[in-house]
C-alpha cells in the first residue's frame, strides 16, 4: 500500500485545521504522528479514512484517489481509536461476524477463533462487548482489523488503555503489519513508545506539518522540534 | 444483490440490537396505546363522525410513535462512534439508507397490528371487514414516513437538538403523505374500497417511489451534512 497526499486541507467553518500537507509513505512505513493537542492529528485521520472530506486536496492510496465513491478502496483503510466501533450489544464473536460480513471477508469460524485467541479473548468470546473493559475492546478492535486486513492502519491514541501485556500485543500486531508491507500511523502523546517502533516521525503543529524526518540516531532535529512542545518549567 | 446482501445484514444488526434492548418497540408501543386512550377519553366518537374522525386520529397516533422511534433510530451508531465504523466500512451508504428504513417500517407495522384493532375496540367501532384494506393504506402511508423520516434522521444526525428538529422538519415535508393517507382512509371507510380516492392513492405510491430512490442516490450526502 503506498499512500499519497497532496495538499491537503481542511477547514472547519472559518479555522484552518490542516493546510496544504503534502506526504508520501511507501509500503511497509511505521509513521508516527505527533503534535500538540489541537495540531490537526485527529483531523489528518480522519481525512486520510475517508470520514471526513478535504476542503482542497487530494489522498491517494495505490494512485486511487480517495472520494466519496472509492466503496472499494475504503475496505483497505483500517482506523483504530480506543473502546470506539464496536457495537455493544452485540457479543464480541457477534462484533467480528458482523464486520468481517460487512467487508465481504469469507472469513471461516477458525480463523476468527485463532485471531480471538491471539489477543487473549477466546474465553470472552460470548459475552457482550459492553462487558468487556476499556483494554479488552482494544485487544478486540486489534482482532477486528486483524481480520480485515487494510492495507493502511491508523492508531489515535492507541497506548492510553492498555496495561504491559496489551503493549506488547500491540507492538508485536504493528510489527507485523509492517512486516506485510501495510502502512501504519500512530499518532499519540507517548512519544518515547512510538518513536521505538517507528521509522519516521511527522509534526503537526497548528494544522500544518512542521516536521518530517526518518528516524535516526542521535536525532537532534526531532528534538529541537519537538521541544516546543514539551511542559516547561515546574516546581 | 451486493446493495440487498449489506442492507439484509445491516437490518439483522438493527433487529438482534433492538430484541436484546427492546427500547424503540416498548416505547413506542406504549405511547401508540396511551394516545388512543387519550383519544378515547378527549372524543366522542359517534357513528356518523367515525368516517372523517378515524383516519385522522389514527394517524396522529402513527406520526407520534414513528417520530418517537425515528428519534431513536441511530443511537446504536451514536454510541462508541459507530457510525463511523459503518461509514469506514466499503458498505454502499445506500445500504444504510434502506436498512434503517425497513428496521423502521418493521417496528411501526408491529405498533399498527396492534394500534388499529385497540383502536376499533376502544370506539367500538363495528367496520372490521374495512380494517384489512385500510391497514394496507396505513402501510403505504408508513412506508413515506419511514423513507422521509429515515432520510431527515440522517440530515439531522450531527445536530445539537435533533429531536426537536427533525419533526420540525418532518411534519411540514410529510403533507403529502398525511393528506393521501387520510384521503384513502376515509374511502376505506365510507365506501368499503378505494373507489374516489384512487388518485390520492397513486399519489401515495409515487411518494413512497420517488423517495426511496432519491433516498438511496443521497444518503450518503445527507449523512454528511
Amino acid at each position: 500500500m503506498q499512500l499519497t497526499v497532496r495538499d491537503l486541507s481542511k477547514a472547519y467553518g472559518l479555522l484552518w485545521a490542516l493546510r496544504d500537507l503534502n506526504l508520501d509513505l511507501v509500503p511497509g512505513e511505521c509513521v508516527a504522528l505527533l503534535g500538540p493537542n489541537g495540531a490537526g492529528k485527529t483531523t489528518l485521520l480522519k481525512l486520510l479514512a475517508g470520514l471526513i472530506y478535504p476542503t482542497k486536496g487530494k489522498v491517494y492510496l495505490d494512485g486511487a484517489e480517495l472520494s466519496r465513491t472509492s466503496t472499494t478502496l475504503r475496505s483497505t483503510i483500517g482506523f483504530l481509536t480506543p473502546g470506539e466501533h464496536l457495537y455493544e450489544n452485540l457479543t464480541v464473536r457477534e462484533n467480528l461476524d458482523f464486520f468481517t460480513a460487512l467487508y465481504n471477508k469469507h472469513t471461516s469460524s477458525a480463523v476468527i477463533e485463532k485471531a480471538l485467541e491471539e489477543v487473549g479473548l477466546t474465553h470472552r468470546s460470548g459475552e457482550y462487548a459492553s462487558a468487556l473493559s476499556s483494554g479488552m475492546k482494544f485487544r478486540l478492535s486489534m482482532a477486528k482489523w486483524q481480520l480485515l486486513e487494510p492495507g493502511l492502519l491508523m492508531f489515535d491514541e492507541p497506548y492510553g488503555v492498555l496495561d504491559g501485556s496489551g503493549v506488547n500485543l500491540l507492538e508485536a500486531f504493528l510489527k507485523s503489519q509492517c512486516e506485510k508491507g501495510n502502512v501504519v500511523i500512530i499518532a499519540s502523546h507517548h512519544i518515547s513508545r512510538v518513536l521505538q517502533l517507528c521509522t519516521r516521525a511527522l509534526i503537526l503543529h497548528q494544522g500544518k506539518l512542521t516536521f518530517d524526518e526518518p528516524r535516526r540516531q542521535p536525532w537532534e532535529s526531532f528534538e529541537r522540534a519537538f521541544a516546543d512542545f514539551l511542559p516547561h518549567g515546574g516546581p | 444483490m451486493k446493495l440487498l446482501r449489506q442492507t439484509y445484514l445491516l437490518l439483522w444488526k438493527d433487529l438482534v440490537l433492538e430484541l436484546r434492548r427492546r427500547e424503540s418497540l416498548l416505547t413506542m408501543f406504549f405511547f401508540g396505546t396511551l394516545l388512543l386512550f387519550v383519544f378515547h377519553f378527549s372524543f366522542d366518537l359517534v357513528p356518523e363522525k367515525v368516517t372523517e374522525m378515524t383516519p385522522a386520529l389514527l394517524w396522529l397516533a402513527f406520526l407520534f410513535t414513528g417520530t418517537l422511534g425515528l428519534t431513536q433510530l441511530f443511537e446504536a451508531e451514536r454510541a462508541n462512534h459507530c457510525l463511523d465504523a459503518l461509514l469506514l466500512s466499503p458498505m454502499d451508504r445506500g445500504a444504510l439508507f434502506l436498512a434503517k428504513t425497513s428496521f423502521n417500517i418493521i417496528l411501526m407495522v408491529a405498533v399498527e397490528i396492534i394500534v388499529i384493532p385497540l383502536f376499533w375496540i376502544l370506539f367500538n367501532l363495528r367496520s372490521w371487514e374495512a380494517v384489512p384494506l385500510l391497514f394496507f393504506v396505513a402501510f403505504l402511508g408508513t412506508i413515506g414516513f419511514c423513507v422521509l423520516g429515515t432520510l431527515l434522521s440522517g440530515v439531522t444526525l450531527k445536530a445539537r437538538a435533533r429531536e426537536l428538529l427533525l419533526p420540525l422538519v418532518l411534519f411540514p415535508l410529510m403533507i403529502p403523505v398525511i393528506l393521501a393517507t387520510i384521503r384513502c382512509m376515509e374511502a376505506v371507510l365510507r365506501d368499503g374500497n378505494i373507489g374516489d380516492a384512487a388518485p390520492w392513492l397513486r399519489l401515495l405510491l409515487g411518494f413512497d417511489v420517488i423517495f426511496v430512490t432519491v433516498g438511496i442516490l443521497i444518503f450518503d450526502w445527507a449523512i454528511d451534512v
